[in-house]
Parts: structure tokens; C-alpha cells; sequence
């Protein structure tokens, strides 16, 4: 099985998406993260939902969690408006960390697809076509997609 | 011809810790094992020896406080503290300023300081957000009580522990000598605070209600374990107090209390021992190996004598080059190695003067200036590294200039000010 076979549509985002778009559309389509594209739709980075929760929850809160229990429902909607005015570029980490992106070719069989994500910790790669030299990206593969198919079948009770 | 090599080796041991060029630790291992490859230090010197030894007293009761403070941070007692505090006082920015302060410098006296701002920099960052107040302002009042309420206690700061040990001097020789001008360096600071920050307060009654909102009991993870460490400290304490009444060393005490704690507790090794920084106590026995050997070859002997015979009875004059020289050195370079080094020699002068207050007034200089000193630059305490870094951490660039311009102004005055203090007790009157 080659990740062809494995890759779904996936929605795309740049970096100058608005980063309560790509919330929502991750929240709406229960989504583990995006694909970020630059504006040739060649693949920049993959923006996974922890990125977008580290980006809200402010760092002392990330160092102490007990003190996010002395927050109440008020405070985590104002957490949450640090998203408006933000674009995705915002919510990603810093560029030195971008070296390396979870992508894969098209061809990839799935265990390269799931090496890649264990080694990056990523929860979903894009796939890109690069037949025509153009690194087009195609789709995803999440990785319940990908456990969907790596494991054996339950039986049926 | 030993002596001068030995010399030689601290030095450029001591060069490297302050320079930072290698991990101070490794500077201070490498010190230590040149004094054991020159033949001056072997097992005996270095583990068994009083004069010359690694001073297991230090270690173990810094092992024993960071211990505690392992299980204390558990509790989350720190933030309810500060929240608690932070609504008394109506969101008003210069009380609450006031507020974390004073809870500063009172747990710093009775905690390890970078553990301290550790524990209160979190909650702080969180109060200001509440109340959209620049949170720089406040931490960098929070480093410098630190270094101020760790003064006024032997537990309280590093240095504090290395002179108490090597002067023979109890917890409530300083409770009785250097604790009433702390709490008046302290009032003196906030009133500091009120000029230096003024820009920062800013009152916003609309942001009130976001810190109103804030549940402080929400944050106590374990009563149980608040209650049951409530009662181990304030032992400890009463321990710390009455150890010359009862003929045991503060290390014994703080070993006790962790032990009770680690047993009271239940929680695992990785918990309770969370907070030991074991770098920080290699450092320390490193050290001590490194300034024994200069006291086995008899450097500090000669040095001692050299400047028993300077000073005569000139008391307040060596006092007051103690006072300002150590917290000139201290805002430059770490504390710890300076006290370490010079503690011996204040301990020559200190015996020449037979027990007289004005002999023993110069380890009070001493630790005030050390610890005092650490204020005036943000390099000058670990505590204001450490701060720095949470800042930095949290979006908030904090300059080295930006700190000093305000850290240099209260270590100023507050050396001064127990100048002051040191000749009006022990000198003035005879």
C-alpha cells in the first residue's frame, strides 16, 4: 500500500490565513492538524492542533497547569480571542524548527508515511505529487487513517 | 613551591567559574582534582577534614531544604498565596505590587531565592494578565525581594549557610543580627518600588473583575498534603530556632524535616527529589575541596595573619571594605564562590578579636554585602537570571541594562542603608 492509495483531500491554509479560520475549520472537521502551503501551494509546514493549543494557553499556565484550574469559562473564552487578529504565521513555531517537514511523496509505501510521523511526532503528513517537478501538495494522511490500515482487523463480536 | 601552584590552580579555576567559559561545575570538579593531582588533597583532607573538608553541614542542609521545597511546590500553596493576596487588595497595581513583594521576600528567607521566584513568577505573570498590567515591572521587584528577604535568615541564601557554618553561628544569630535591617531594607524597597515602578501602575476597574474571578482554592492540589507539610515546616522552623537549645545543626534539622515530609507525603523519588539541584551541591563540594587546599598549604593562613595585622582594631574600617566590596564582587560574579573563598579569612580576623561584637559584626558585613550585592546587576544573583529567563519565556524581554538600571539603584541604597545600620549597632557606642 502506497501512501496514493492512503491520501484524502485535505483543506489547505497559508501562512496569512487568519488563524480563527484554521481553528475552526480544524475544530469543525475534527481535524489533528493542517496543512500550511505557501502561496505556490508547495508545502510549507504542517500545523498540528497542540501548535494552536501552545499558541492560547500562555506559557506559565503550559510550565504551572494548576493554575489554569483558577480559570474560570470567562478567562478561557479571552484566551481564545488571541486568535482574532492572529494569521496562522502566528500560530506556528518559530522558523528554525520548520527545517524539516512532515511530507511525503506519493509513492511512499506506508511504513516510510508512518516513520515519518513517529520521527517528527507529527499527527498527519501531506502528500505531495512531484511528478511534473511542481511539489504539488495532494492531500493528507492522518494518522488514524494510517492505523486504520497498518492494523489487522477486529474480529467481529 | 606547592603553595604557588595551588594558588595558580584556584585561580584559573576560579577565573573559569566566573567567566563562564566551561559549566561552573566542571570549572569547580577540575579546580578540585588539580588540588588532588598536586598532592595537597587527598581523602582525608577532602572528606574527613573539619578545616580543610568539603562541609558536609552546607550540603546536607541545602539537600535537605530543596527537599522540602520538592513537597511544598506540590501543595501549590505559592499560587493560592498570591492570588489570595493579589484580591485583597481590589486589583490596586502598587498593592499588589506590595502583596507579592512581601511574599517574596518572606518565603525567600525561608526557601532557597531561585526556588522562590520559580514558584511566584507563574502566578505573578497570571495576576497581570488578569489586571493587564506590563508584568516586567513586577518581577523584577519579585527577583530583588528575593535577594533581599533571603538576607535576613541562615537558610536563606547560599552564602548565608557557608558563613553560619564556618563561624559557628545558629539560625537565630541571625535572626537577632541581620533579620531587623532586612525588614527594613524591606519597607525601604517597596517605598522604592513606588518611584522606580511608578510608570507601571496603572489602574483599570474593568479588568478588576477578571482577577475577582479568579478561584485561589482551585489551586491547591492536595489538602491533605498542605496540611500535613503546614505542620513539617512550621517544625522545622521551631527546629531551625531552638538547634542550639537542643544541640542539633540546622542540617540535622532540614534532613529531619525532609525525611518527615518524604514519608508524610507518599509521593514518589522523582517528586520529592524534583527540586534538589545536584549540580548546585557538586558545585559546592568542588569548591570546598578548592579552598581547603589553599588552607592545607597555608595560603589563607598567611593571608589571614597579613590582614589580622592590617586591620588591628580597626573593626569598622574592615567592616565597611567587607560590606562594599562584597557586594561590589557579588554583582559581578556568583556569591557562592567568593563567600566560600573569603570565609576563612573573616574567620582569622573574627578569632583575633576574642568575641568582641565588633570582631563578629564582620561576618554580618559580609553575608549583607554577599547577598545585598547580588541586586545590582542581572547576572549578580541566580535568582534574576532566573527571572530574566521566565520573562524571556513569556514574550517579555528583560535587558541586562533594563534590570541593572533599577537592580543597581536598590543595591545602592541598600547597602547604604545597612552601612548605616552596622556602625549604629556595633560601632557607634563602643
Amino acid at each position: 500500500m502506497t501512501a496514493r492509495k492512503l491520501v484524502q483531500p485535505f483543506p489547505l491554509v497559508t501562512p496569512d490565513t487568519d488563524a480563527m479560520e484554521a481553528a475552526q475549520t480544524m475544530a469543525a472537521q475534527r481535524l489533528p492538524g493542517l496543512i500550511v502551503c505557501r502561496d505556490d501551494g508547495r508545502p510549507y509546514t504542517i500545523l498540528p492542533g497542540s501548535q494552536v493549543l501552545r499558541f492560547l494557553i500562555p506559557t506559565y499556565v503550559q510550565d504551572n497547569p494548576g493554575l489554569a484550574r483558577a480559570l474560570d469559562d470567562e478567562a478561557s473564552e479571552e484566551l481564545c480571542r488571541k486568535l482574532v487578529h492572529s494569521t496562522v504565521r502566528d500560530l506556528l513555531p518559530q522558523p528554525r524548527d520548520l527545517d524539516e517537514l512532515p511530507v511525503v511523496d506519493i509513492e511512499a509505501t506506508a511504513l516510510e508515511v508512518a516513520a515519518v510521523m513517529a520521527r517528527m511526532h507529527s499527527p498527519l503528513v501531506a502528500v505531495v505529487d512531484d511528478h511534473d517537478g511542481g511539489n504539488r501538495v495532494i492531500g493528507a494522511i492522518t494518522v488514524s487513517r494510517l492505523l486504520d490500515h497498518l492494523l489487522p482487523e477486529r474480529p467481529a463480536n | 613551591m606547592t603553595a604557588v601552584l595551588v594558588v595558580v590552580a584556584f585561580a584559573a579555576a576560579y577565573v573559569l567559574i566566573a567567566t563562564e567559559r566551561i559549566h561552573r561545575v566542571a570549572a569547580a570538579l577540575s579546580g578540585a582534582a588539580a588540588m588532588v593531582l598536586l598532592g595537597v588533597v587527598d581523602a582525608r583532607v577532602a572528606f574527613f577534614s573539619e578545616k580543610t573538608g568539603i562541609d558536609w553541614n552546607v550540603i546536607f542542609l541545602l539537600l535537605g531544604m530543596m527537599v522540602i521545597v520538592s513537597v511544598l511546590k506540590q501543595t501549590g500553596v505559592f499560587d493560592y498565596l498570591a492570588i489570595w493576596a493579589a484580591k485583597r487588595t481590589r486589583g490596586r497595581p502598587f498593592a499588589t505590587m506590595v502583596m507579592l513583594v512581601v511574599i517574596t521576600a518572606v518565603a525567600s528567607a525561608l526557601l532557597d531565592n531561585v526556588t522562590t521566584v520559580l514558584l511566584i513568577a507563574p502566578v505573578t505573570l497570571l495576576v497581570c494578565d488578569r489586571l493587564a498590567l506590563p508584568p516586567v515591572p513586577f518581577l523584577i521587584a519579585e527577583a530583588l525581594a528575593s535577594n533581599i528577604g533571603g538576607t535576613a535568615t541562615l537558610i536563606g541564601d547560599p552564602p548565608n549557610i557557608i558563613i553560619a557554618s564556618r563561624g559557628v553561628l545558629t539560625f537565630n544569630d541571625f535572626l537577632v543580627n541581620v533579620a531587623p535591617i532586612v525588614i527594613i531594607l524591606l519597607v525601604v524597597f517597596i517605598g522604592l518600588c513606588r518611584v522606580l515602578f511608578r510608570a507601571a501602575f496603572t489602574y483599570d476597574p474593568e479588568r478588576v473583575a477578571a482577577l475577582m474571578a479568579l478561584d485561589e482554592r482551585e489551586t491547591i492540589k492536595d489538602r491533605g498534603l498542605l496540611l500535613r507539610s503546614g505542620i513539617v515546616l512550621v517544625a522545622v522552623m521551631v527546629g531551625f530556632v531552638a538547634h542550639s537549645v537542643l544541640n542539633i545543626q540546622p542540617s540535622m534539622v532540614a534532613l529531619l524535616g525532609a525525611g518527615a515530609l518524604v514519608a508524610l507525603s507518599k509521593l514518589d523519588p522523582p517528586e520529592f527529589l524534583e527540586e534538589v539541584e545536584w549540580p548546585t551541591l557538586v558545585f559546592f563540594m568542588g569548591l570546598f575541596v578548592m579552598v581547603g587546599a589553599l588552607v592545607e598549604v597555608g595560603v589563607i593562613g598567611r593571608l589571614g595573619t597579613l590582614l589580622t595585622n592590617a586591620v588591628g582594631d580597626h573593626y569598622f574600617l574592615a567592616s565597611s571594605a567587607l560590606l562594599w566590596g562584597s557586594a561590589l564582587l557579588s554583582g559581578i560574579v556568583d556569591n557562592i564562590p567568593y563567600v566560600a573563598t573569603v570565609t576563612p579569612l573573616v574567620q582569622s580576623l573574627v578569632e583575633a578579636g576574642h568575641g568582641a561584637r565588633q570582631a563578629t559584626a564582620l561576618w554580618w558585613a559580609l553575608a549583607l554585602g554577599a547577598d545585598l550585592g547580588g541586586n545590582a546587576t542581572a547576572v549578580g544573583a541566580s535568582a534574576n537570571v532566573v527571572i530574566i529567563g521566565i520573562a524571556a519565556r513569556n514574550g517579555h524581554k528583560i535587558s541586562f541594562w533594563q534590570f541593572t538600571k533599577y537592580g543597581s539603584v536598590v543595591a545602592a541604597v541598600t547597602i547604604a542603608a545597612s552601612w548605616a545600620y552596622l556602625w549604629l549597632r556595633f560601632y557607634a557606642f563602643g
